[in-house]
C-alpha cells in the first residue's frame, strides 16, 4: 500500500466518520430516516480511488463509529456492518460490470437498496423473526432509502466534479484507473 | 451575485444531464415499488384487536386493543412503558438510543418494533401466530 | 445514437410493464372488521368483511341496534319487556307484542314438539327455584309442584291478532334458551341488508356465518373443551362453517357441586333436575335460533336419542358425553377436526 493510499483513506475515513456522527445528531421528523450520509464518501472513495479504498474507508467508519458510540459488535454494530458491506459491494459490482449504465445517482441508489435489504434480512434473522412485520417496514424503509439515495448520489456527482476540476489531471489519470 | 448564481445553475444542469436513462429507470422503479408496497401492505393489514408483546422474540404478553392500560417491559436499555388506550397503542417510554419506537407514535395496525430493547410490539387479530391454525369464534 | 435510442425503447418498455404490474396488484382489498360490544347481557362480537371499514363500522353498529331493540323485547328479568308483560297476565289475559316476539316465540314452540319436550321455553318456574350463585337445590316437592306449570303446549299463539297468552297462572315464559341464536340471526339479516356480503355474529357462544372469510375460505370456530384443563378457553375441537349457525349447549357455564356431584343450569323439563348425560352438545343448523333451541334439546335428551333427533331435523352436531368421548353427525366430515392433544 502505498503512502498516498493510506493518506487517502485515512481523510476519507475521518470525512465519513464526522458525516456518520454528525447524521446521528440530526433531529429526524420521521422514524427509519436514516440519511446514510457516509455513503456519499463511499461512493467518491468508489468512483475516484476504486473498490479496495471504498471498502476500507466503509469499514474503517463502521468500526470507529461503533467504538465512539459503544454499540461495537451490539446489534446496532451488526446491521450497520452487514448494510455498509453489501451495500460497498453492491456499487462496486453495479459499477465494474456496467461502467456506462449508472452514473453516481444510480450507483447511489444501488448501495441505499442493498444497505436496505441487507439490514432487513439481517433485522429478520437475529432479531425479529416475524416476517410479516419485515414486510410491513420494508416499503417504507425502501422510500426512504430511495429519497436519500437520490440526494446522496446528487452530492456524490458534486463532489467528484469539484474534485475533479480542483485538482484536474492529478486525480482525472486515478479516476480511470 | 448573478453571475454567481447563473454559475451555480450551469453546475447544477450539468449534475442532472450526468444522470443517465439507467438512473432514472431505477429511481423510478424504486418510488413505484416502494409507494405501492406502502399501500399495498397498508390495506392488506388487518384491524387488529389485540396486542401481543414479544420480548426477545418470545411471545411475552397479549391484551386486548379496547381496554386502556399501560405495561413496564424491560430490556436491554432499562424499563420500556407501552400504553394501550382507546384502541391504539403506542411505545411511551423508552430509553433506547434513537427511540424510533417512540416517535413511531401511535398504532392501531401493523407493528412497533424497538431493536435495541428486543422488543416487538404487534396488533394483531387474536387467534395466534401458526397461519391456517386461527379461530374466528369460539361456541362453548 | 441509435444504439441509444434502442436502449431508450427498451427501458420505456420495461417500465411501462413494471407499472401494469404494480397496477394490477393495487386492487382494492377486503379485510375484516371486528367489534365487540355488551348486549342481551352477554359479550356479542360481529366481524365483517368489507373493503371499506366506515362502511364495516356502520353495519356494524346498525346490527348491534337490532340486537339490543330486539333484547329489550325479550329479556326475562326486566319488567318492561314484553315477555315480563306475557309473564305478569299468565293465566288472565293475552298480549299483544311485536312481530319478532311472536316470531321468536312460535319457533320456541316449534322447537318444544319437534323434541319432546325436551326443549320447554315454559321450564321458568322450575329454573327459577334453582340457585346457581348460592349453590342450593331446592326440595323435590317443591320442583314437582312446580313441574305441573311446565308445559309448552299452554302457550297459545294468535297470529291474527299478534297476541301470546299463557293458559296456566304463574307459568313463565323464558326464551333465554333460543333468543342469543335469534338475535343471532337478526344482526346477520340486518348486516345483509346493508350490503355485507360476508360476516360472523357471535352472541356469546351461539354463532352465525355467512360468506367467506377475506382469504376465500369458510369460517372456522373453536369448540370450547368442557373440562377446562388450563386457561379458559381451552378448544376441543374447530369446525369450518359457511351459511350456517352453531350453538354449544354446556354443563359448565352455570353450576356447582354437591358431594362431588355436578348441578348445573340446563334443567329437563320432565323431571326438574339437570340433564347427566351429555357435557356439551354444538349443534349446526342453518339458522340461529334452531342451532340454539336444539342444542338444549340433544342436550337433555342424551347422546342416542339426541343423535336421533339431529339426524331427523337433517341437521348436524358434535357431542361431548359424560364420558368425554365425542361423537359428531357424518355431515361433519371434513368440517371438523379435533384438535391434537385430545
Amino acid at each position: 500500500m502505498q503512502s498516498r493510499d493510506r493518506y487517502r483513506i485515512a481523510l476519507l475515513s475521518a470525512y465519513a466518520i464526522a458525516l456518520h456522527g454528525f447524521e446521528s445528531l440530526l433531529p429526524t421528523p420521521i422514524p427509519w430516516l436514516r440519511l446514510g450520509l457516509a455513503n456519499i464518501i463511499t461512493l467518491v472513495a468508489l468512483l475516484l480511488y476504486g473498490f479496495r479504498t471504498a471498502m476500507m474507508v466503509t469499514l474503517i467508519r463502521i468500526i470507529i463509529a461503533s467504538i465512539f458510540r459503544g454499540t461495537f459488535l451490539g446489534p446496532a454494530f451488526i446491521l450497520s456492518f452487514g448494510g455498509g458491506v453489501s451495500s460497498t459491494i453492491a456499487m462496486g459490482l453495479a459499477y465494474k460490470i456496467s461502467r456506462n449504465l449508472f452514473g453516481p445517482v444510480g450507483l447511489s441508489l444501488i448501495g441505499a437498496v442493498s444497505h436496505n435489504i441487507a439490514q432487513l434480512a439481517l433485522a429478520y434473522v437475529l432479531f425479529i423473526q416475524r416476517i410479516e412485520a419485515v414486510l410491513i417496514i420494508s416499503p417504507v424503509i425502501l422510500l426512504i432509502g430511495t429519497l436519500s439515495g437520490v440526494t446522496n448520489g446528487l452530492v456524490s456527482d458534486f463532489l467528484i466534479r469539484n474534485i475533479l476540476k480542483k485538482d484536474g489531471d492529478k486525480f482525472q489519470d486515478l479516476a480511470r484507473e | 451575485m448573478r453571475r454567481r448564481a447563473l454559475k451555480e445553475d450551469l453546475r447544477l444542469k450539468k449534475i442532472i444531464k450526468n444522470i443517465t436513462l439507467a438512473d432514472w429507470t431505477l429511481l423510478l422503479v424504486l418510488l413505484v415499488v416502494s409507494v405501492a408496497g406502502i399501500f399495498i401492505t397498508k390495506e392488506a393489514l388487518p384491524r387488529g384487536t389485540d396486542v401481543t408483546i414479544e420480548i426477545n422474540g418470545e411471545p411475552a404478553y397479549t391484551f386486548p386493543l379496547n381496554v386502556d392500560r399501560t405495561i413496564p417491559v424491560s430490556g436491554s436499555y432499562g424499563d420500556t412503558l407501552i400504553e394501550i388506550k382507546e384502541g391504539r397503542v403506542r411505545i411511551r417510554e423508552a430509553h433506547c438510543p434513537n427511540r424510533i419506537c417512540v416517535k413511531q407514535g401511535w398504532v392501531s395496525k401493523g407493528v412497533i418494533i424497538c431493536l435495541p430493547n428486543k422488543i416487538l410490539v404487534i396488533v394483531g387479530s387474536g387467534g395466534g401466530d401458526k397461519p391456517g391454525k386461527e379461530i374466528d369464534a369460539v361456541t362453548g | 445514437m441509435n444504439n441509444l435510442k434502442g436502449d431508450r425503447n427498451l427501458y420505456i418498455a420495461a417500465l411501462l410493464l413494471c407499472l401494469a404490474l404494480f397496477a394490477s396488484c393495487t386492487a382494492e382489498k377486503e379485510s375484516m372488521y371486528k367489534k365487540s360490544r355488551m348486549l342481551m347481557d352477554t359479550f356479542v362480537t360481529i366481524t365483517v368483511v368489507s373493503g371499506s371499514a366506515d362502511e364495516a363500522d356502520e353495519a356494524i353498529e346498525k346490527a348491534f341496534s337490532s340486537i339490543e331493540r330486539f333484547g329489550g323485547l325479550i329479556n326475562f328479568f326486566s319488567d318492561k319487556s314484553e315477555v315480563a308483560e306475557i309473564n305478569r297476565k299468565a293465566g288472565m289475559s293475552a298480549v299483544k307484542v311485536s312481530p319478532a316476539t311472536i316470531d321468536i316465540v312460535e319457533r320456541a314452540v316449534y322447537v318444544a314438539a319437534k323434541s319432546g319436550g325436551a326443549f320447554d321455553p315454559t321450564v321458568g318456574p322450575v329454573t327459577k327455584l334453582w340457585d346457581f350463585t348460592k349453590k342450593k337445590k331446592p326440595s323435590g316437592v317443591r320442583i314437582r309442584n312446580n313441574l305441573r306449570l311446565v308445559n309448552y303446549k299452554n302457550i297459545i299463539i294468535d297470529r291474527d291478532r299478534q297476541t301470546v297468552f299463557l293458559k296456566e297462572k304463574d307459568m313463565l315464559l323464558d326464551l333465554g334458551g333460543i333468543a342469543k341464536g335469534y338475535a343471532a340471526d337478526l344482526a346477520v339479516i340486518n348486516l345483509q341488508g346493508n350490503g355485507i356480503k360476508s360476516g360472523l355474529v357471535a352472541v356469546a357462544g351461539d354463532i352465525r356465518a355467512f360468506g367467506s372469510r377475506p382469504d376465500g375460505g369458510e369460517w372456522k370456530i373453536g369448540v370450547k373443551n368442557p373440562r377446562q384443563k388450563n386457561g379458559s378457553d381451552e378448544i376441543i375441537a374447530r369446525i369450518s362453517l359457511s351459511n350456517k349457525a352453531v350453538s354449544t349447549s354446556g354443563d359448565y357455564e352455570r353450576y356447582f357441586f354437591i358431594n362431588g356431584r355436578r348441578f348445573h343450569h340446563l334443567l329437563d323439563p320432565k323431571t326438574g333436575y339437570p340433564a347427566e348425560c351429555c357435557r356439551s352438545v354444538s349443534m349446526i343448523a342453518d339458522e340461529g335460533v334452531f342451532a340454539d333451541g336444539f342444542s338444549t334439546a340433544v342436550f337433555i335428551l342424551g347422546p342416542e336419542k339426541g343423535l336421533g333427533l339431529v339426524q331427523s331435523l337433517g341437521m348436524d352436531a358434535i357431542i361431548i358425553d359424560n364420558n368425554g368421548k365425542i361423537h359428531a353427525t357424518p355431515g361433519l366430515e371434513g368440517r371438523f377436526e379435533i384438535e391434537e392433544n385430545h
